[in-house]
């Protein structure tokens, strides 16, 4: 278990080392951090004079051992827009993505696994071409469109639920903005929730109906039929656990392309989260923020996988045990 | 008399408001927050916006583009290069002290040594105090646009901005990149002050209490200003009464936004002209001035703010707008493809050549589409313009390189005054005075740059505008550049919010006269 | 009046395409105490009608005509809740596979509690007491240490044992028994089935025992009921069946299980069911009839394998000492020598297969080596191993696994020819995909079809018509037969001694079949654990085992022919000549 968890922190360490070769690599072609730093006609010869203050004019190996080492004490750089520390206003826009991942993920869940075990149980029925022909539909339609749609739907012509940002948020224990304990903060939540739901909302549904339909077929279901067990508890124990196992591993790693995809959901709703920051960053070509977002979503990549991991170990019992077995 | 008039005016507005004026909270949406609350760190328009509510100018800009006293109550010129000023009495800061000539010197002081802005105090000697309310204004030269230059001098708090911050570094140190006492704090003598600023979130004022300006009819005592960076977001949280106030509407929101029942259109005429440049260096075609000219006939611009640009921005000829000293009522554009053919015949061009073309796709409004309009235009006279976009990050760096032969830039002026756009965008490239900084064209017309000196010395308006209309005549004839349109401003407003009473085509809307009607 | 009254019962799949009837008018009965053997071959019906019995028939099947009674009800037309309550509660089923049976993801507790809870309406408490005492008379040791635990943690036959339990535990009158050993060793097997055995005459359970396999018929049963394409064909006691049988098909059934008390030259065919045709190879045909001289130099050993360990990591852990192995191969040292087959018997997991992996060069061996005509291939690198995989083939269990679905069989078979350049032209390769197709069996025409559409059994001769297809001195056959049939299996052992004789053929034959490896093998090795624990002569080891596990291992070996063989002794003696 120890051994494990080493092991992905040295895993995270890499990766979060090579994407901030690469990323620190490509960014002379995100463009001239001065042009988003000065205004119009501030002079060439002025702006020379910022870049070697700010030691843009360094070659790349001193720029990048400078980085490595500030690295090394937890500075990542900081941020030319926002003037503090690149980490701590990646941090401080933590809890806005977060919430909207699990947000969002808790309404995958929610609507997935009824929808995917029915129609697995129900292949012929209406309810389940109605919820295929939908799924099919949440794949076509770009994010970007659902929610533009729900904004008009839900804020303009019934407004019911306000259009952008997160509302009234309240500080847990000093560490944490959280919308989740405001009536104002969950309405926010519901519309940009949703549209970053929808994404994968169609996979999961489809991936729990062909998991499902293939355990429904299995001997051990069969098994429970013949012990004469009822049919709910066939269907959410038996089939339902052993379903969720490959959707674990697959589902894990989609939640964490969601985190990917808060960049577009985000923007739309204006919510002040990473994703958003990520965009504005490279739109400001703040190059600090840039690179440090992307060294922070490696490390939390690599969290969620370990995650993933440690859950499917806790499912499976064979995975749990073969590594306790000491 | 005008002046007068609509003092009066207001006044009586105000007075008729002052029962039924009640306290009401602005919530207003732009597409970016200011950088910082230092308004001496970028010359951008959101700091300036950000500074008309929490600072106050010497002099500003009325909707005649003439100039209106605030901190200054009058002013007059002592010489060719000095102009004495009378400070407003009774003035008080945020912080509650008063301010004085001193906190002028000091503003003008720092300012001169910001990199953004110090272009501006360039033709500046200084100022000299000559009591608590009273200084004046010394150029080197004389100076026609010694008032122009006043609108940037939003006197702060020198006392307040003296000493050493909690991390020991002087208040009032002035950095573009790095935690500063300024970009974080502020007391200037404006309408508002900030209570709260989540940066990229949100920014929030409350009315200041002592604020000098008791004839402003404004009522808002309250503004929540949030970023919301896409645009449709933006017009739904109009539509959807999330917010009172928006800017930019896109062009295609416009109907949307005139047709509801609780919001208005304000539109005004823009300052800011889009233009392709010509570079004459890269192709040798462009040196021939008949190719130039060709290629301004060939571009339709009527069409271009027609259909992409949905009719809002007016086509333009030149590159002042109506209503600056510089303007010339006959330089339109004209569309005659027969003509460009012809032309392009004449200078032996006939079969046209090929050429590339760069444009940034999302600085200015539909600047992507416009490029491939332009690009399709010069097909029909054979030139085939290979056309590359960009997101604006990346299109700078390109831009100064000159990587292409024809490259669109906009273009406002700081100065709010026609000298500027010919001293950056047409003026022989020199980098010691920084003139011709953005002329990817490499135009060059010694006799212009001239026109252009002169204009600076110049302090008989009328003389000063003559000087500035032969510029843009010469440009105009020699087809120096490819003038396309001046993008419009349109701000959406709740019905109950008096927008139309205090926007401005600078684009800093004077928040702090804004009513809000029950 | 009988436990269980099927009678005419008629089963039929209705689809698009026509309705296929499964099941022809089926009547028997099972009494109280009394197994009944449903036996046929796979198609034949007997899973059907077991299935029909509780409800279970996989869509679209329906019980469309005849009745089934149980305890003089009638529960043919039964579902959904009214069927529920008579399963598990008065008829257990025990199915073929304890490995899928049991719910991986499920203490035993869980899935034996919640069994007796529904059926026996206990609460928790009594119901895990039950379940205890449950396991404990499966023969189940520590039953309150292994009831805690996962099916993964047991063994196959103690996975059985779980699921008969579990088949009990709302003390059923009858118990119906889909090929409850049919995945199961040897050993494990007879312990099973005297298990059921005795549990059912101690309970008085009636029994409803489906399978293929005569000799587990012979060992529990004690009537017989005989189907053939969905007819029950011969209905009797068990003794009468096996000694008497009188339906042409069951007699022909019985003579094909492979006999375990002589050597026979060929397996008798099951005639009933297909034409036995000799499939003469013309050696002339065979690869166009170029005959290949390979140099001998070791002379009498053709493939030597010396001191072979394999171990692999169970557990992987950073230091040394807390990793975890297994030992898959042990010291294991035998010859094979030209033209003759060697046999390797032994229970799952005891590393037979192993030990076939790494002579094909699939596995490196930890230690030890392999030698082929006096070369050493053990540690090759692919270009030096290259013209060795062309000598050596390997025929599988499953071979369909190991087929591109996409690919004709004539692509399939004509690969690794292409592969290793055998052929000087696209048209000998066709003739010889094309002779390899008719020495098989399957007729050239066949060539253009796909795996799918083939049969369990003409699958494994295509796989074969692959492995011949390099012209291979040395063939690996890794328990060809044991997913087949046993008229099947009869034809595909045919097929592999006639050609082995025509080409001269050297084999390694893997099995855990003991009658099949005393039919085909010269020699024989036995392991046990990753460990060879004897070899030697086939008629030796069968008369005169001499290590321990050897014995107990031929003495579980199922007999039919306990009981007769008359009308075969003529054939068992041509084969003497």
């Amino acid at each position: 278990m120890l051994l494990f968890l080493m092991r992905r922190l040295m895993q995270g360490l890499i990766v979060m080392f090579v994407i901030s070769i690469i990323s620190f690599s490509i960014q002379d072609n995100l463009g001239d951090p001065l042009r988003e730093l000065v205004g119009q006609s501030v002079s060439e010869a002025e702006r020379q004079k910022l870049r070697d203050e700010i030691g843009l004019n360094d070659p790349f190996l001193v720029q990048y051992s400078r980085f490595l080492g500030n690295a090394l004490q937890g500075d990542l750089g900081q941020s030319y827009f926002f003037k503090e520390p690149a980490l701590d206003v990646i941090f401080a826009k933590m809890p806005a993505t977060l919430e909207l991942v699990f947000a969002a993920t808790l309404i995958i869940i929610l609507v997935s696994i009824p929808a995917g075990v029915y129609c697995a149980i129900r292949p012929d029925s209406w309810g389940t071409k109605l919820i295929l022909g939908f799924s099919i539909l949440g794949i076509s339609v770009p994010v970007f469109l659902t929610a533009i749609f729900s904004i008009y739907l839900f804020s303009i012509e019934l407004g019911w639920l306000p259009s952008y940002g997160r509302g009234e948020t309240t500080s847990v224990f000093g560490l944490w903005e959280s919308g989740l304990f405001t009536r104002d903060g969950l309405l926010h939540l519901i519309l940009p929730a949703i549209s970053l739901a929808s994404i994968m909302l169609p996979l999961f549904i489809r991936l729990i109906r062909s998991e499902m339909t293939e355990v429904l077929h299995t001997e051990y279901v069969k098994f429970a039929k013949a012990k004469g067990l009822k049919k709910v508890r066939i269907y959410f124990l038996h089939a339902l656990k052993n379903t969720m196992l490959p959707v674990i591993t697959v589902g894990g790693v989609q939640i964490g392309t969601m985190v990917a995809y808060t960049i577009l959901t985000e923007t739309v709703f204006q919510w002040p989260g990473m994703g958003f920051l990520f965009l504005e960053a490279v739109n400001r070509v703040d190059t600090p923020l840039i690179v440090a977002y992307l060294i922070v979503v490696g490390g939390v990549f690599v969290v969620v996988n370990t995650l993933v991991d440690l859950l499917y170990g806790l499912v499976n019992p064979t995975v749990r045990l073969a590594r306790t077995a000491q | 008399m005008k002046k007068t008039m609509k003092t009066l005016a207001g006044a009586i507005l105000a007075a008729s408001m002052a029962v039924g004026a009640q306290a009401a909270t602005l919530k207003m949406a732009y597409d970016s927050d200011p950088v910082s609350l230092d308004p001496h760190e970028q010359l951008s328009g959101a700091t300036l916006q950000m500074s008309h509510l929490v600072f106050d100018p010497l002099v500003r800009w009325d909707n005649e583009h003439q100039f209106e006293p605030r901190l200054a109550e009058k002013w007059e010129r002592v010489d060719d290069k000095t102009m004495r000023f009378t400070l407003r009495k009774g003035v008080k800061f945020h912080s509650g002290n008063e301010l004085t000539s001193a906190d002028v010197k000091w503003t003008f002081d720092r300012l001169s040594e910001s990199p953004d802005f110090k272009g501006i105090l360039e033709p500046f000697a200084g100022v000299n105090i000559i009591d608590d309310h009273t200084f004046e204004l010394v150029t080197k030269e004389a100076f026609p646009l010694l008032l122009n230059s006043a609108t940037y001098i939003f006197p702060m708090d020198s006392k307040f901005y003296d000493g050493l911050d909690a991390n020991g570094q002087e208040k009032d140190i002035l950095k573009k990149h790095g935690d500063t006492f300024a970009s974080k704090n502020a007391s200037g003598t404006g309408p508002f002050i900030v209570t709260e600023r989540q940066q990229g979130v949100r920014v929030e004022f409350d009315r200041f209490a002592d604020y000098w300006d008791k004839q402003s009819p404004g009522n808002v005592d309250e503004i929540v200003l949030t970023p919301i960076k896409e645009g449709p977001t933006r017009v739904a949280a109009l539509l959807s009464g999330d917010v009172d106030f928006i800017f930019p509407v896109p062009p295609n929101d416009h109907d949307r936004i005139k047709k509801s029942g609780d919001t208005d259109l304000v539109t005004l005429g823009g300052t800011r002209v889009i233009t392709f440049q010509l570079n004459q260096e890269r192709v040798e075609a462009f040196k021939d001035q008949r190719v130039r000219q060709a290629v301004n006939y060939a571009i339709n611009n009527e069409g271009i703010v027609k259909k992409i640009m949905k009719g809002f921005a007016t086509p333009a000829g030149q590159q002042g707008p109506k209503g600056y000293a510089g303007y010339v009522e006959d330089l339109q554009p004209v569309y005659d493809l027969k003509k460009a053919k012809a032309l392009m015949k004449e200078a032996g061009y006939e079969d046209g050549f090929s050429i590339t073309m760069m444009a940034p796709n999302n600085r200015y409004v539909n600047d992507e589409k416009i490029a491939q309009a332009v690009a399709s235009m010069l097909a029909k006279i054979g030139i085939k313009a290979d056309l590359k976009t960009m997101p604006k990050a990346q299109y700078w760096p390109e831009f100064d390189k000159r990587s292409a032969d024809m490259m669109m830039i906009g273009w406002h002026a700081d100065t709010e005054d026609s000298a500027n756009f010919t001293e950056y965008l047409a003026a022989c490239a020199d980098e010691m005075s920084g003139w011709g900084q953005y002329n990817s064209g490499n135009y060059c017309n010694e006799t212009v740059d001239a026109l252009v000196k002169k204009a600076g010395a110049e302090t008989n308006p009328e003389m000063r505008a003559q000087i500035l209309q032969d510029v843009e005549r010469t440009l105009y004839e020699e087809a120096a550049f490819v003038p396309l349109h001046w993008q419009n401003l349109a701000w959406g407003a709740s019905k109950k919010v008096a927008a139309a009473d205090v926007v401005n085509v600078m684009n800093f809307p004077y928040l702090g006269d804004l009513v809000i009607k029950e | 009046m009988s436990l269980l009254e099927v009678e005419g019962l008629r089963i039929e799949f209705p689809s698009r395409h026509g309705t296929a009837v499964a099941v022809k008018g089926v009547s028997f009965t099972v009494e109280k105490g009394e197994i009944l053997g449903l036996v046929g071959e796979s198609g034949a019906g007997k899973s059907t009608v077991g299935n029909a019995v509780i409800d279970l028939l996989s869509a679209p099947g329906v019980i469309a005509g005849g009745n089934i009674k149980l305890d003089n009800q009638t529960i043919s037309g039964l579902h959904g809740e009214a069927m529920r309550k008579i399963r598990g509660r008065r008829i257990g089923f025990i199915f073929q596979d304890p490995m899928t049976s049991l719910n991986p993801l499920l203490t035993i507790e869980t899935q034996m509690v919640e069994t007796i809870m529904v059926n026996l309406d206990l609460d928790k408490a009594a119901a895990f007491e039950k379940a205890i005492e449950l396991l404990e008379s499966v023969g189940i040791p520590e039953p309150a240490i292994r009831i805690k635990q996962y099916p993964h943690q047991f063994s196959g036959g103690m996975r059985q044992r779980v699921v008969i339990a579990i088949a009990l535990s709302g003390d059923p009158e009858l118990i119906i028994a889909d090929e409850p050993t049919t995945a199961l060793d040897v050993s494990i097997q007879n312990q099973i089935l005297e298990l059921i055995r005795e549990l059912c005459k101690k309970r008085q359970v009636g029994c409803l025992f489906v399978t293929h396999d005569m000799g587990v018929i012979a060992n529990v049963t004690d009537r017989v009921a005989v189907m053939y394409m969905g007819d029950l064909v011969e209905l009797g006691t068990t003794e009468q069946i096996l000694c008497r049988p009188e339906h042409p098909y069951t007699q022909s059934l019985i003579s094909a299980v492979p006999r375990t008390d002589v050597k026979l030259h060929r397996f008798p065919s099951v005639e009933y069911i297909e034409k036995a045709e000799g499939h003469q190879i013309d050696v002339k045909n065979h690869w166009l009839g170029e005959q290949e001289v390979f140099g001998n130099p070791s002379g009498d050993v053709l493939l030597k394998v010396k001191d072979v360990d394999l171990r692999f990591e169970t557990q992987s852990a950073f230091f040394k000492k807390n990793r975890r192995y297994v030992q898959a191969s042990n010291k294991v040292s035998f010859d094979v020598r030209p033209g003759e087959t060697f046999g390797l018997v032994g229970e799952s997991g005891s590393g037979k297969s192993t030990i076939a992996r790494v002579i094909a060069g699939l596995y490196p061996p930890d230690a030890g080596s392999i030698e082929f005509a006096g070369q050493d291939i053990t540690r090759l690198t692919e270009k030096e191993r290259k013209p060795f995989r062309r000598q050596i083939q390997m025929v599988f269990q499953n071979p369909y696994s190991s087929m591109n679905a996409r690919m004709t069989v004539r692509d399939i078979i004509a690969e690794p020819i292409r592969f290793h350049d055998l052929a000087e032209s696209e048209r000998q390769v066709n003739q010889i995909v094309s002779d390899l197709l008719d020495h098989v069996g399957l007729g050239r025409a066949s060539g253009v079809k796909y795996p799918h559409e083939f049969s369990g059994g003409q699958r494994q001769r295509i796989s074969i018509a692959r492995a011949l297809a390099t012209r291979p001195r040395f063939l690996i056959c890794d328990e060809p037969t044991s997913a087949l049939d046993v008229s099947v299996q009869a034809q595909i052992l045919n097929l592999l001694k006639d050609l082995q004789e025509e080409l001269g053929l050297t084999m390694l034959f893997i099995s855990h079949d003991l009658p099949v490896i005393l039919q085909m093998c010269d020699r024989i090795g036995v392991m046990k654990m990753g460990s060879l624990v004897e070899t030697g002569d086939t008629d030796r080891i069968f008369s005169d085992p001499q290590h321990e596990y050897t014995q107990h291992l031929i003495s579980m070996m199922p007999r039919v022919e306990n009981l007769s063989h008359e009308g075969l002794e003529i054939e068992a003696q041509v084969a003497h000549v």
